[in-house]
């Protein structure tokens, strides 16, 4: 191999995603690097893997905060691509990861891999966030919480693997020991103001929010856009 | 019995044994084999210190001077010992000095022989120093951070991409060191810091083995030349370097990735070790002073914790003559020599 920037990094990942072209990885991972917040996210990794021993994610996924920020340090173009393509969802941003004797922030950095993913409409990122659309939609459009019913136990895997034993018991243990928040109801959730719901609305706009789902879920953005401007005109 | 104390060695840890010991009152006569004073910092022209960055000619022409002003300090330099007879209290020694012999009558004797670089071109490191001109050591780099002038030696240019290798001729049981020789992971990051300050557009990684950072070298040096000047540590040992095109191809594991890696460079660093220099060798025999299986002159006593005294009464050793140190080591371990040389010429 020629001596280029990419064979620089000792250990370095192959290229597992040859679709996109490097320039374009090291187009994001500089995006990522020159976020403001980089800098007290990342100073110097030991390597010593105390991020890996507190995080709940690295015991039910082929998941590692330390090859992360390990990745970050070494400027590990293709790495970083790959983590941005398959890792940073696993995350649960816990931030657990901050006991770093260093005074890294590894969840920090999944936060901005994660920003960048989403607003470069990443087609990884879209397939992993299709799940999402329909907690997306109850959030963003009813202006309210998603109900315990509909949470499935399969959904995450770092709940643990007695959670769905748990599940199957749920109704009757809520019953036993009732939850105050929940007063009984486990298949709907509170009615929002209309007020407080256009204020809301108004929001996701102004902030990009809806500009981020449009990157993401044409389909999606479309369904909440047409719904939000008209209840919007209509005041 | 002899009140004079005899500090063989005019390095850090003779200068400090030597100034000490005057200042505690003795008669000392400092023996230099070369026709100056300052030690191997001086031979191998360091750049700067690991002590407050400090350059490292001014930091030894300061221990020399207050040796040289010192009205109970005689300097022979051009000396060689040739034989030693007596007893603590009274020990004759028998020198040549600027080609004339002289016998001295001493009470008590510190060894200040110091150390000598690792030479890499030993058996089973497939390094090729003696075969590629870019493949240098901390040594050879320290002369040329001196004098701000990095290159690789095979065409003059500055390096771009360029590696450190660290414990080499350390740890290592096929070479015979099995010891840790302390300084070379501290030497190695400051010349790291160095070099990203003299050539700011360079690449510069450390494969090591473990981080020997101890004490206030992690933050003021390990983490400085990490956070502020990106240089980058990689856990694995390189196992050999090869020639590619114009450039140096070296293999190892990445472990903390998993991987093995092969990789070009543009100069190749290697951070040799410690050895007993020559002349501490010589002096151990000469003086029938117990040696460990490394050569370093034993020290410790009986004890163990009797850490300047040598297995013959009378004799102490300071510095890198008894095993791998740092000038903070050799300079506090100097001083508690010249004590206890000093508290036996007065009893």
């Amino acid at each position: 191999m020629p001596t280029t920037q990419e064979n620089w990094n000792p250990g370095k990942a192959a290229n597992r995603h040859p679709e996109v072209s490097y320039e374009e990885k090291e187009r994001l991972f500089f995006e990522v690097k020159n976020d403001p917040r980089y800098e007290d996210f990342l100073y110097g990794c030991y390597e010593c893997g105390i991020c890996v021993s507190t995080c709940p994610s690295a015991r039910f996924y082929d998941y590692s905060p330390r090859v992360i920020a390990q990745a970050m340090a070494r400027e590990d173009v293709e790495r970083i691509y790959d983590i941005i393509a398959e890792d940073i969802w696993n995350c649960a941003q816990c931030f657990s990861c901050l006991r770093c004797p260093r005074g890294n922030n590894p969840g920090g950095l999944v936060t901005l891999l994660r920003e960048v993913a989403v607003k470069n409409g990443l087609q990884e990122t879209k397939d992993v966030l299709q799940g999402y659309s329909r907690v997306i939609y109850k959030v963003m459009l009813k202006g309210n919480q998603v109900s315990p019913d509909m949470l499935q136990p399969d959904f995450f895997p770092d709940w643990g693997p007695w959670v769905g034993q748990f599940s199957a018991n749920m109704p009757v243990w809520r019953k036993a020991i009732p939850v105050d928040t929940l007063r009984g109801v486990t298949d709907a959730a509170w009615k929002t103001n209309r007020k407080t719901l256009l204020e809301l609305y108004t929001i996701w706009f102004e902030t990009g929010n809806m500009d981020i789902i449009k990157e993401i879920d044409e389909g999606l953005y479309d369904l909440l856009a047409d719904v939000m401007q008209e209840e919007l005109e209509e005041g | 019995m002899s009140n004079k104390v005899l500090v063989i060695g005019g390095g850090p840890a003779g200068l400090e044994a030597a100034r000490s010991a005057a200042e505690l009152g003795g008669e000392v006569i400092l023996l230099e084999k070369r026709d100056r004073l300052g030690g191997t910092p001086d031979r191998e022209g360091y750049a700067k210190l690991t002590h407050h960055w400090r350059d490292a000619s001014e930091a030894m022409a300061e221990l020399a001077a207050a040796v040289t002003n010192h009205a109970r300090v005689e300097v022979k330099y051009n000396a060689e010992v040739k034989g030693m007879s007596g007893s603590a209290g009274n020990f004759e020694v028998k020198i040549e000095a600027g080609g004339k012999a002289e016998t001295l009558h001493v009470g008590s004797i510190i060894i200040a022989t110091g150390f000598q670089h690792f030479d890499p071109g030993r058996a089973t490191q497939y390094y090729n120093y003696y075969t590629f001109p870019d493949v240098i050591t901390l040594t050879d780099l320290e002369k040329m951070l001196k004098e701000h002038n990095v290159v690789r030696p095979s065409n003059g240019q500055p390096p771009k991409k360029i590696a450190f290798i660290q414990c080499v001729g350390s740890r290592d049981r096929q070479i015979g060191n099995e010891y840790c020789s302390k300084v070379c992971c501290g030497i190695a990051s400051k010349q790291a810091i160095e070099l990203r300050e003299q050539l700011p557009d360079s690449k510069v990684m450390i494969f090591y083995i473990d981080m020997r950072m101890y004490g206030y070298w992690e933050n003021e040096i390990y983490w400085k030349a990490q956070e502020q000047h990106k240089v980058n540590y990689v856990k694995g040992v390189i196992s050999e370097v090869l020639k590619k095109g114009d450039q140096l191809l070296i293999r190892g594991e990445d472990t903390t990735m998993s991987r093995p890696m092969e990789v070009t460079m543009d100069l190749v660093v290697l951070s040799v070790g410690m050895e007993p220099s020559a002349g501490t060798r010589a002096i151990a025999q000469l003086f029938g002073v117990k040696q460990n299986k490394y050569g370093f002159i034993e020290a410790g006593g009986e004890s163990g914790l009797d850490t300047v005294a040598t297995s013959v009464p009378g004799i102490f050793v300071a510095g890198a003559a008894a095993g791998p140190a740092d000038l903070n080591d050799s300079i506090s371990s100097a001083g508690l020599a010249a004590a206890r040389a000093m508290a036996l010429v007065r009893a």
